[in-house]
């Protein structure tokens, strides 16, 4: 996707097509937070040194898990959200900023974060619902 | 962006007109609420029946509008759908404002306190 606040939206809803069947309404909202707040934050703040930025998305799904992983542009520093998330807690409740990394903390099930070859990647990994044995059974057909 | 309908007594009901509000269009949002509060518009209800995503940019937002009006006048907030109040309820919003199911009840609850 190109750097830009306008792309952010256009993908947030592409990849929340993607995975809403595979996680159900209640972890797609939560998988929607985390990943607005992620891209927005790598556009209005990573600033690429090197290159014009572009960030890379893959979506992939293991062992009833759906994982995202977000590869920031080229020449970019390093902000691991797990060393600068507040507490959404203790943020002022005036406060008109400085939410979106508790977000990412609270609604992803696991955040990781690193150097992948020359990039910062960040990867965010929901599970998904375990379903009823009624939902199981629905789609059979006798 | 915004739409606008006054109600009496001088209650004006704002709906976003984006069905999200992000940081895309979150400054544009507070600076158009921001000009009818510079313009006189004092007791305000944000309906967010058309939104469906709200995120931590649009609460910004929300959150500047409040201070803006301060002491001076009243905000609340209806129409919110679940993943909205949702929104609201993990980052603690549900305590700072006032929330009706929808815009009749959030006009008539501020026209009674009037």
């Amino acid at each position: 996707m190109r750097n830009t606040l306008e792309d952010v939206d256009l993908l947030v809803t592409s990849l929340k097509d993607v995975v809403c069947v595979a996680l159900g309404p209640e972890v797609t909202f939560r998988f929607e937070i985390c990943v607005s707040e992620a891209l927005t934050n790598i556009v209005k703040h990573a600033k690429p040194k090197v290159t014009e930025g572009r960030i890379d998305i893959t979506v992939t799904e293991f062992d009833r898990t759906v994982m995202i992983e977000i590869f920031e542009p080229v020449g970019t520093d390093a902000f691991d959200p797990r060393d600068h998330a507040a507490d959404l807690d203790t943020i002022d409740p005036l406060a008109e900023e400085g939410r979106g990394l508790g977000l990412i903390m609270q609604c992803a099930d696991v955040v990781d974060y690193g150097l992948s070859g020359d990039r910062n990647r960040l990867a965010l990994q929901f599970a998904m619902p375990i379903k009823c044995p009624d939902e199981m059974h629905s789609g059979e057909q006798k | 962006m915004i739409h606008t309908k006054t109600h009496d007594p001088n209650i004006t009901v704002i709906r976003p007109g984006a069905e999200r509000l992000t940081a895309v269009n979150a400054k544009a949002f507070k600076d158009e609420v921001t000009d009818l509060i510079n313009g006189g518009a004092t007791q305000l209800i944000v309906d967010f029946k058309d939104v469906s995503f709200l995120d931590s940019s649009g609460l910004g937002a929300l959150v500047g509008v409040l201070k803006k009006i301060g002491h001076r006048g009243e905000l609340s907030i209806s129409g919110l759908s679940s993943d909205v109040q949702q929104m609201f309820r993990i980052c603690r919003m549900d305590r700072v404002f006032t929330v009706y199911d929808d815009v009749n009840s959030a006009v008539q609850s501020m026209a009674e306190s009037q």
